[in-house]
């Protein structure tokens, strides 16, 4: 008797869609107060008041005719999934923008109920909506949420109920003038015939969609049994006019019914109307953000510290404890100079990691994402790029995964691909231990500058990158700017928390599962074949490292950097766990061993900084590259490219170091 | 009406941001001057620059202001925001690196002097201001 009922939550972007999910499953999915955060349709299951309920988290979207990767997924589902409700999550704030969505959604005759979300801001805005009004002038059951507050859930799943059991649907039409109901009346007529796709979808979507030049809905007609009227009828127009006129329409219907149910829009000037008018001005956006940066990267190298001591003192000691009082001594030094040292060097890091992303999370969560991306557009613009991109640009600093993934929301190909191909560039959180463990060492006070400069450094080859391919590869014109500019929100201590653990406890993980593996892997490595010295040249580590030796010699590595290197394709904190290990556990830290070191040196410490930025992707990040492109050649050429690239930038930049850093 | 104290304190904000920044740079590149060592002022390109960055957001308000449009408060008070917020990441900064120097043992050789800088006590100054002026800041936030 309980049939499981399927609700697909849609709407604009960064109206709340996830935020609601998650307070109905229970979920914690990814929250961030800019337009793009999910790309994927995400399932959660609630049971209520013996119902049960599938809800599917879609990403956002701004009409049904689909122009990025992550609207194609949200349109889909909706048309081909069929849910048994569509609830649209509607931006209380905003309602002009959203409701333009609503008048497309009603015409699918789809059973469709609003949540009439940020129910809060408005009213703190002076701004509240009538909403029962406006569910009367719209037909359409309207419920008031507070995602963040958890509020309005229960009418909403009641609400959902209702719907999917009230049937027939009546459509909601919106009369687009006598010309275009002409034309939708000479299309209906042809599509009528093809049973197919009449009885999948209304006849007059379709044919609206049509008349507005739909690929999509086009490609579904091409081959039927309307294929050749219909195009005969399409060939004769121009659907760009038509598809002004529809929105003009559609905006007219929703103008009459707004002024009726809310007060008209008198906002003075708000706190995000003022602190965007600094950090977005022309001149001082641009080195505002640089500051910023520096500041969150003197948080994640300086506060740390003290943190590091204590997990460096407890890692040392260990490992030492362990290789002297374990027998057999094999299983000690496995223990203690493989698993210790390399697992230990790598959680050192654990302080800096959480709080770069605790950092990320606040510029998340607070809406300045959304800024960067608009002051960064105009030099990105010219150099080749959409300032969309800058957006998955800094999530690159925590993960080249999850950014990769974010550009979906980019609606050209080709500027997709390009920012695809440029994001591994952005120094994510597994090189930072590389940079905290060779700045610490050999940069001392200055290690902060220099960890900045690589960051910087990271930026500065995406852009030329992007530059590059939009100039040889990848010719085209780049995308306009249109972003909707979030409000900024103060964001709760719980969420970022939450964020940051979330992410923090995948590196935990990463530190248990793949660097414990390239650890115990590269012990291996330096301890046979059997009798050899642990870690020396006559090792297989040794012997590995001696082959490859050559192609890195000139860069000014050494064999243990080497091994180290080609174990960091895993992951690129094996670089630190694999060095951990083939220093070993001495009474000195990882730090002390490298620093004394004589065939390290500043200049080589920032070669192989350098090189480590830039050199490849880890798996992870070619597998998303793969998936996300569909392409070897172009997950190959990402390879190819880093690699040299990095040769070339280590090269110059060992070699040019001596002179800044008087000859170290 | 209470636009002639915001630009005297955003002027002299400013103009001590800016000045401070120029020396960190220039202290920087051409080497050690004793005399600013002893006034807290070390040379270093980096937080150089982010003075020079919040002490051109206090000027530019400044500007603003003085010929008349008040365009130019939105930057005072976004400049208040920042130098605070600079101030604390400096403050824990410091707080951090004390605490490394107790637990690796050379509590005894460590100075606060050493990491003072002007990021952290110009911030005081920022601080006064966000308390002065803070409110009708932020207010602007919920009375849209
Ligand atoms: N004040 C208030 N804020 C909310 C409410 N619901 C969501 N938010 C905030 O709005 C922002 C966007 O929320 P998300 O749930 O990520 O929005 P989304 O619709 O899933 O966004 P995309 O996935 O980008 O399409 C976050 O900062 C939330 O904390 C609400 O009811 N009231
Ligand atoms: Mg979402």
């Amino acid at each position: 008797m309980t049939r499981e009922i399927r609700i697909a939550l849609t709407g604009n972007p960064n109206v709340g869609k996830t935020t609601l999910f998650n307070a109905l499953t229970g979920s914690r999915q990814h929250v961030g107060n800019w337009p793009g955060v999910t790309v994927e349709k995400k399932t959660g299951k609630v049971s209520r008041n013996g119902c049960e309920f599938e809800v599917v988290d879609l990403p956002g979207t701004y009409s049904l005719t689909a122009y990025s990767a992550d609207e194609v997924i949200a349109r889909d589902f909706i048309l081909d999934e069929k849910p048994d409700v569509v609830v649209q999550v509607v931006d209380a704030t905003n309602l002009e923008r959203n409701l333009y969505l609503t008048t497309q959604l009603a015409e699918l005759r789809t059973p469709l109920v609003i949540a009439l979300n940020m129910a809060d801001m408005a009213e703190a805005q002076g701004n509240p909506i009538d909403y029962r009004k406006l569910s009367g002038f719209l037909e359409i059951p309207i419920v008031r949420t507070v995602g963040t507050r958890g509020e309005g859930l229960q009418d909403l799943l009641d609400a959902a109920v209702k719907e999917a059991k009230t049937s027939p649907h009546h459509e909601h039409t919106i009369g687009y003038g006598n010309e275009a109901e002409e034309m939708i009346a000479k299309l209906t007529d042809p599509l009528s015939a093809d049973r197919t796709l009449s009885g999948k979808y209304p006849l007059r979507w379709l044919a609206v969609k049509l008349l507005e030049g739909d690929e999509n809905v086009l490609a579904k007609v091409r081959g039927g049994a309307a294929s050749a009227r219909v195009q005969s009828i399409l060939s004769s127009i121009n659907s760009d006019e038509y598809e002004a006129t529809m929105a003009d329409k559609r905006y007219e219907a929703i103008a009459a019914i707004l002024p009726q149910v809310h007060r008209t829009n008198t906002r003075g000037t708000t706190f995000s109307d003022m602190v965007d008018r600094v950090v977005t001005n022309r001149y001082l956006g641009i080195p505002i953000f640089l500051a910023l940066m520096w500041g969150a990267f003197e948080l994640t190298f300086t506060v740390a510290t003290p943190f590091m001591t204590v997990i460096d003192t407890l890692t040392v000691w260990l490992a030492e404890f362990a290789v002297a009082s374990i027998e057999p001594a094999w299983l000690g030094s496995l223990i203690g100079d493989g698993i210790i040292s390399g697992v230990g060097a790598v959680l050192i890091f654990l302080p800096n990691i959480l709080i770069l992303f605790l950092i990320l999370a606040l510029l998340e969560d607070s809406g300045y994402l959304a800024r960067a991306a608009f002051i960064m557009d105009r030099p990105l613009y010219a150099l080749g790029l959409p300032g969309k991109a800058f957006i998955p640009m800094l999530i690159g600093f925590g993960c080249n995964v999850p950014a990769i993934m974010a550009t979906r929301s980019i609606e050209s190909e080709k500027d997709r691909l390009i920012s695809i191909l440029v994001n591994p560039f952005m120094s994510c959180s597994a090189r930072l231990p590389v940079y905290v463990l060779f700045a610490g060492a050999f940069f001392g006070a200055h290690a902060g500058g220099v960890m900045f400069f690589l960051y910087v450094l990271g930026i500065a080859v995406a852009i030329a990158s992007a530059k590059l391919f939009r100039s040889t590869i990848l010719p085209g014109e780049v995308s306009p700017f249109v972003m909707e500019m979030p409000p900024y929100r103060l964001p709760t201590a719980m969420t970022s928390l939450m964020h940051m653990w979330s992410r923090g406890s995948m590196y935990l993980r990463k530190a248990g599962t793949i660097i414990l593996l390239g650890a115990m892997l590269v012990w291996a490595l330096a301890s046979f074949p059997y009798g050899v010295e642990y870690g020396s040249a006559e090792s297989f580590a040794g012997m590995l490292g001696h082959l490859v030796e050559p192609l890195v010699a000139p860069l000014g590595f050494d064999w243990k950097v080497a091994v180290a290197l080609i174990f960091g394709f895993l992951a690129k904190e094996v670089v630190v766990g694999s060095l951990g290990v083939l220093y070993g556990a001495g009474e000195e830290s990882l730090t002390d061993a490298l620093f004394a070191d004589p065939s390290l040196s500043a200049a080589t410490a920032l070669a192989l900084m350098v090189f480590v930025l830039l050199y490849m992707p880890c798996v992870a990040a070619l597998g998303v590259i793969k998936k996300e492109t569909g392409s070897w050649k172009w997950t190959g050429f990402a390879v190819a490219y880093g690699i040299v690239v990095a040769w070339v930038l280590a090269f110059v930049v060992g070699h040019l170091a001596p002179f800044f850093i008087g000859g170290a | 009406m209470s636009n002639g104290i915001k630009i005297l304190f955003g002027a002299v904000l400013g103009v001590l941001y800016a000045a401070c920044g120029l020396l960190q740079v220039v202290q920087a590149i051409f080497g050690t001057m004793e005399s600013l060592e002893a006034l807290f002022i070390p040379g270093n390109i980096f937080s150089g620059s982010v003075l020079l960055v919040i002490g051109t957001v206090f000027l530019t308000g400044v500007r603003k202001l003085s010929i008349g449009t008040e365009e130019g408060m939105p930057f005072i008070y976004v400049g208040i925001l920042f130098s605070v917020g600079i101030g604390l990441v400096e403050l824990l900064a410091l707080c951090a690196l004390g605490a490394d120097a107790y637990l690796v043992g050379e509590w005894a050789d460590w100075s606060a002097a050493d990491a003072v800088n002007p990021l952290l006590y110009l911030a005081v100054i920022g601080v006064l201001g966000l308390l002065a002026w803070g409110k009708e800041f932020f207010r602007g936030a919920r009375a849209a």
